[in-house]
């Protein structure tokens, strides 16, 4: 920079940054928490494929990716509790909801959708649980009733009528599961004074790799837990999971990447700010691990496994590999914005560094019981709601 | 060196005058209390507010840093942490040091918020210096505030008279405020694990005295008063053609903080 | 044959129903439990605030403060060119001082090169971003060496704190001298 005009003066020409911006307030909780909501809204649109398109090739994960939808929700308000200077306060957000507040709505969207989910697994399995429940004795029988809402009817007309409410929740469900995560991405896009996060793409990229996170999700599930339990796996309906995975990719992968670009070709004076991020503490995580290993590789793959034809048992292994690989692409493109975008001091001169421990309150060891739970969860409500099943408490596959 | 003499003698005299009217107003003071109310106990340096009751003030507050004034003591930022008790390492106010050099490069440093002066020169300027200022900062009590807007339960807000105030009983500690801060004003406090930041000394205000950090500079460079007092110095200065501006106008949050010779190097 | 069943078709869509109106019932009643007294009564906030944070402890008074005890000291201080710093700077808050109208603690009082250190926070001329208006700043040791006084001195030697001029005119005064310094001022 040797002539300064005047955007240049301002650019960072020394690394200042604000004294109260040293420290990155919004840390590991937090990445996790758009993370999690992700995972529920992409499973959530796993099982309504089924429901609502009547994709019949995703018939096998259908009931199980509402299960897994379910326990994943029931965690995604605990990284958001561990990181409140006061989560006993936790409850003013529904009590004393800011209506000009962002945040505030999160509260009653998260409980709407809750009631919403909850009601379509009691609906869809009903006919499961009071056939499971004339088999059992004691504790489970009175379990089973409970979760039959107290009506052994399964008759066809009852049953009609389930579906009729089913098909209703399926549909309300997904403008819902879209309300919640693409609102979660306006948590930050609407951040004016972060100019990483204040952008209307913000609620679109976070919604779209939700998606991508969800399908990932239940493929890498699914196929691990049929391995494991000598189930055959049901290659027509991963061959399709791979497809959506793909298409849903291409439009997450592109979003991401028009974000950056109408940033640089904008180049307000923000970008000048931007552009030391991403080529300093951010070349790593967003350029080599999140663009370079997790996205451009993926993407290539999950094209060739749609195009082409694979042997099944090819198509079998590579699928939870590129699975794992979007579900990392995913962690570490919550990880660059919300952690990325604290990075930049709002000084415009600099930016501050991040590290997590292991040990710390909001730190790594907390961050990995947080994602085990949701699988010990999920593992409970397996033993309750069996995952392959059908109406008749009979095995499928 | 019969001057010196005098001198020694001279301040021995005050010495033992300041010792004994000391020890005789300490031993005072000890029996009789002086009064635990203000009224009386200090002056009052914002007319007609003492003993105000009503929920809100009739004033219209505004602050106006003088740049140019600006010595570098760091008196408002002793006299802050002094009055608040401010953990290490939070800043309700601070001071920036900048450095412009002639190939109009940019240096800023801000060494523990300014809390401990500038003692020492920069050495990492590769050019010669041409310019060079110090800048306070605080809170700049927006009349479109970001803070207010995304506080998920009305814990932080803004009173009629233009102050921006956190509630430390409802704050759940969210940090979104924080974030929301065009200005960095904001921390989150680790002892009372909530939102925390300026308020222009709002308790010293409503007892008719200026913000602590006003009070202190010693060369005048913090303003603080009432636009609705057509003979005060901050209206004449905001009224009258002067090199006043407001930090990030762009942000769109309207400051009530304002600046008096600001460059356009300070973000 | 169709199955008999204890339940109707319908019972279990009843029960959720009824189930909703409960809770929606109990949250509506128990939010007006709950809500903080005055939430509201200004805005979105709990205005009863306004009264604690009104209540905030004045720890820093004014120098007037000081003087109420400190009178010769008041004399010296109002007189000079330091009459517009803060006693609270250099010794500490009041409220450490004075608790309820009660002497309670012994300020610091600044001493040896401490003193020193206290002067060139503000009158270090190496610090360029002083504006001359504001202050008087001087070059360490030059300014010494200027003076024609050993380098080791000490800042108090010379300038009392409290009015830093006060010695050094009557010094001139005596002596019917005008030195360099005072014309200027």
């Amino acid at each position: 920079m040797s002539v300064a005009v005047h955007g240049d003066a301002v650019a960072a020409a020394a690394n200042y940054i604000f004294p109260n911006d040293l420290h990155v307030h919004w840390s590991l909780m937090i990445v996790l928490y758009p993370y999690i909501t992700g995972l529920v809204a992409g499973a959530f649109i796993v099982s309504s494929l089924y429901h609502v398109f009547h994709i019949k090739a995703l018939k096998p994960v259908a009931r199980f990716s509402l299960l897994f939808a379910l326990a994943f929700l029931i965690c995604a308000t605990w990284p958001l509790l561990n990181h409140l200077g006061h989560p006993e306060r936790a409850m003013s957000m529904m009590l004393t909801p800011n209506p000009t507040s962002a945040m505030a709505g999160f509260g009653y969207i998260y409980t709407a959708y809750f009631i919403v989910l909850v009601l379509e697994i009691l609906f869809i399995f009903r006919p499961t649980v009071v056939a499971l429940g004339q088999k059992a004795t004691g504790f489970m029988k009175m379990l089973y009733s409970v979760l039959a809402i107290g009506s052994d009817n399964v008759s066809e007309r009852a049953l009609k009528l389930d579906q009729k409410i089913i098909a209703f929740l399926a549909a309300i469900g997904i403008p819902m599961a879209c309300v919640l995560h693409g609102y979660v991405g306006f948590i930050f896009g609407g951040i004016k004074a972060n100019p990483l996060w204040a952008t209307p793409l913000m609620p679109l990229i976070f919604l779209l790799s939700a998606c991508v996170s969800g399908i990932a999700g239940i493929i890498v599930t699914y196929i691990f837990l049929m391995k494991i339990s000598g189930r055959k796996i049901d290659v027509d309906c991963v061959q399709t999971l791979i497809k959506f995975l793909w298409g849903f990719f291409i439009l997450d992968f592109v979003f991401e990447m028009l974000e950056i670009f109408s940033h640089f070709y904008m180049a307000t004076h923000h970008w000048h700010t931007l552009e030391a991020l991403y080529s300093g503490p951010l070349f790593t995580s967003f350029w080599v691990a999140q663009v370079g290993v997790f996205s451009v590789i993926p993407f290539f793959v999950l094209m060739a496994m749609s195009l082409i034809k694979f042997k099944d048992s090819l198509l079998l292994f590579i699928a939870p590999i590129v699975s794992v690989m979007i579900l990392i692409q995913v962690l570490l493109m919550r990880w660059n914005v919300v952690v990325g975008g604290q990075l930049m001091s709002k000084s415009e001169r600099g930016a501050t560094t991040f590290h997590p421990m292991w040990f710390e309150k909001e730190g790594i060891l907390p961050a990995i019981l947080i994602m085990i739970a949701p699988v010990v969860i999920l593992w409970i409500i397996g033993k309750v709601l069996p995952f392959w099943m059908d109406d008749d408490g009979v095995e499928t596959a | 060196m019969i001057d010196i003499e005098k001198e020694i003698q001279k301040d021995r005299r005050a010495f033992i005058k300041n010792v004994l009217s000391g020890t005789i107003a300490g031993s005072l003071l000890m029996v009789i209390p002086a009064g635990a109310a203000l009224d009386g106990a200090i002056p009052e340096q914002i007319p007609g507010v003492r003993g105000d009751h009503s929920p809100f003030l009739k004033n219209q507050f505004v602050f106006i840093v003088d740049v140019t004034a600006c010595i570098g003591c760091g008196s408002c930022c002793v006299a802050d942490k002094n009055e608040y008790n401010v953990p290490d390492g939070n800043y309700r106010t601070w001071v920036e040091r900048y450095v412009i050099d002639d190939h109009d490069e940019v240096f800023v440093d801000c060494p523990n918020g300014g809390l401990d002066g500038y003692t020492k020169p920069r050495t990492d300027i590769p050019y010669p210096v041409r310019d060079t200022f110090f800048v306070p900062k605080l809170c700049n009590m927006c009349q479109k505030p970001s803070c207010v807007q995304v506080c998920p339960v009305g814990a932080t807000y803004r009173t009629e008279d233009g102050f921006i105030l956190v509630d430390k009983k409802r704050c759940v500690g969210c940090g979104y405020c924080i974030q929301a801060c065009p200005y960095s004003a904001r921390y989150l406090n680790p002892v009372t694990k909530t939102a925390d930041k300026c308020t222009w000394c709002y308790h010293r205000v409503r007892e008719g005295l200026l913000p602590t950090c006003v009070n202190v500079c010693p060369v005048h460079a913090r303003k603080f008063g009432d636009l609705n007092d057509k003979n005060s110095e901050v209206y004449k200065l905001l009224r009258e053609p002067h090199v006043i501006s407001v930090l990030k106008p762009g942000m769109g949050n309207q400051p009530a903080l304002h600046y008096l010779g600001l460059r356009r190097e300070v973000v | 044959m169709e199955k008999e069943y204890k339940s109707k078709y319908y019972s279990h869509v009843v029960k959720i129903v009824l189930i909703f109106i409960v809770v929606g019932v109990l949250a509506v009643v128990g939010r007006n439990y709950l809500l903080p007294d005055t939430m509201g009564q200004y805005g979105h906030y709990r205005g009863s605030d306004l009264e604690d944070q009104r209540n905030v402890e004045v720890r820093s008074h004014t120098n007037e403060s000081c003087f109420e005890c400190h009178r010769p000291i008041r004399l010296i201080h109002k007189a000079g060119v330091h009459k517009t710093v803060s006693c609270e700077f250099c010794h500490g808050p009041y409220a450490d001082h004075v608790k309820d109208g009660k002497y309670v603690a012994k300020l610091p009082v600044k001493k040896g090169m401490e003193i020193k250190e206290l002067c060139l926070r503000c009158h270090n001329k190496i610090i360029r971003a002083r504006p001359e208006e504001s202050i008087k700043v001087v070059a360490m040791p030059q300014h010494l060496e200027e003076m024609k006084v050993q380098v080791d001195h000490n800042c108090n030697q010379c300038h009392m704190v409290h009015d830093p001029l006060l010695w050094i005119k009557a010094a001139n005064e005596m002596m019917g001298m005008e030195m360099k310094g005072d014309k200027k001022n």
